[in-house]
């Protein structure tokens, strides 16, 4: 009897193991399944609920951690902030592409976000709980118009991408996530180069790839590139505001080519965010 | 564990709910910039209340929840999770539970397993970009904070799963004798 009962409970355990390396052989690399879709549609409006009824708890906590950690900034002060910063990120994108756009017609430049795209609004419903993965769930879908690659943003500058849709819920992958990876430019000079993440550390991206003939400073402003050509074009526009260079040493660009960035966009606190939708996609 | 309808409706019950609430509620909270998971600590519970098929069955499917509900590739966390449970369930199936600090201190041990088990299947599946120290940090206040939430998690679902229950797990201390001897 009790053999049984070993031998059962072995079966059931290798079962669950195999299982297990099935489920990621198959999905691993791929967006959404049909089962996914399905769970989500499921526990989507669940999830809306709690998120929504939990929010005042998860304020009251958050906000102890941001007192404990002097970081509570009056609502008013901020607001002027992303306006001021917008405004000054904008300036210095359009000094030093002046010369450009001036041989330029019909293109429109007016704000942060290019024209072509239809902003959609969401929130964010889900995040991961491992620090391995920088995802977050957001309750914008396919049928917002939403899609696989569309650039997601806050009132901070660039959050991250859409990396799986479902009919009402999409995952971001952030900026911070380790499989990110964005081509950006330091403005006013213009020096192009990739924008990765430090694991675990999502205050901490590095731009990677730097001319090493181009100085960069400490406090200069770093944009989306959103380069085209060839047939083949970046998934994000051009002059996202993305954050601010917070390290540059002499050797740490000469040795590696790369300086720190602190991106503009909180990436611990998400709470709106918009899917700028109907773009070209690369 | 005495498995019937009303268990299995209960687990099923309790492993949606801890979900839920991981995703909606301790995801997005942060102590000392980290958010606490207590998903490891929930299955731990379920692995020392009902043993190791208990355990492994359950964190088999939370971590296929939370995968679908992350639209994350399946099968990871169910892994790790599955593991958990299976290591939870058989400290309870090799040793008595003698002091109460022994569901909290498990619960922060195998969470730190878990997340490292995490760590190693992200790592075997490729990092492509550097590693920061605070990782450790990370893992180390998320065990910290699983001791803690641990506790309340064993006392609660232990409560649900109470009838379920062959033996109480915890050994009671006697009533100590007055000086009147009552």
């Amino acid at each position: 009897m009790y053999r049984k009962q070993v031998r059962r409970r072995r079966a059931v355990l290798a079962l669950l193991i195999v299982g297990s390396f099935v489920l990621l052989t198959v999905t691993y690399g791929q967006g959404s399944d049909g089962v996914q879709r399905g769970v989500s549609t499921i526990f989507s409006p669940l999830q809306d609920v709690a998120d929504r009824a939990l929010k005042p708890a998860r304020d009251l906590v958050n906000w102890f951690d941001e007192t404990f950690d002097a970081k509570g900034d009056n609502a008013q002060l901020h607001d002027e902030l992303q306006v001021a910063r917008k405004e000054a990120v904008g300036a210095k994108t359009a000094l030093a592409e002046n010369a450009q756009l001036r041989k330029l017609v019909g293109l429109d430049r007016s704000g942060a976000i290019p024209s072509g795209y239809d902003p959609v609004t969401g929130r964010v419903i889900a995040r991961s709980p491992t620090v391995w993965f920088a995802d977050v769930t957001i309750d914008v879908g396919s049928g917002d118009g939403a899609e696989v690659g569309d650039p997601v943003v806050n009132g901070d500058g660039l959050v991250g991408t859409v990396a799986a849709v479902t009919g009402g819920s999409a995952r971001v992958t952030l900026i911070a996530d380790h499989s990110s990876a964005v081509s950006a430019k330091i403005v006013p000079s213009g020096t192009q180069g990739v924008m990765k993440p430090s694991v675990g550390d999502p205050e901490d991206l590095i731009l990677d790839f730097l001319d090493s003939e181009k100085r960069v400073g400490k406090g200069q402003s770093v944009v989306t590139s959103g380069w085209r050509g060839q047939g083949i074009e970046s998934s994000y526009p051009p002059n996202l505001p993305i954050g601010e260079v917070v390290e540059a040493s002499l050797l740490q660009q000469e040795a590696q080519q790369q300086v720190h960035v602190r991106p503009y966009a909180d990436l611990r606190d998400l709470d709106l965010v918009q899917v700028l939708t109907g773009g070209s996609r690369g | 564990m005495i498995l019937t309808a009303n268990i299995l409706a209960r687990l099923v019950a309790i492993v949606v709910v801890g979900v839920i609430l991981q995703l909606s509620f301790f995801s997005q909270v942060s102590l000392f910039h980290v958010s606490p998971d207590v998903l490891p600590a929930l299955v731990v519970v379920l692995g020392l209340l009902g043993g190791t098929l208990t355990g492994a069955v359950c964190g088999f499917w939370v971590g296929f929840l939370l995968d679908c509900l992350l639209i994350a590739p399946l099968g990871g966390a169910s892994l790790v999770l599955l593991a958990t449970g299976y290591l939870a369930g058989l400290f309870r199936e090799r040793f008595e539970i003698h002091s109460s600090l022994v569901p909290p201190l498990l619960c922060m041990v195998l969470t730190l397993f878990a997340e490292l088990g995490f760590g190693a299947i992200e790592l075997m599946l490729g990092i492509d970009a550097p590693i920061s120290g605070l990782v450790i940090r990370d893992m180390l206040l998320k065990s910290i904070f699983a001791f803690f939430l641990g506790w309340a998690i064993y006392v609660g679902v232990r409560r649900a799963l109470r009838p379920a229950l062959v033996l109480e797990p915890m050994v009671r201390r006697g009533r100590r004798p007055t000086a009147l001897g009552a």
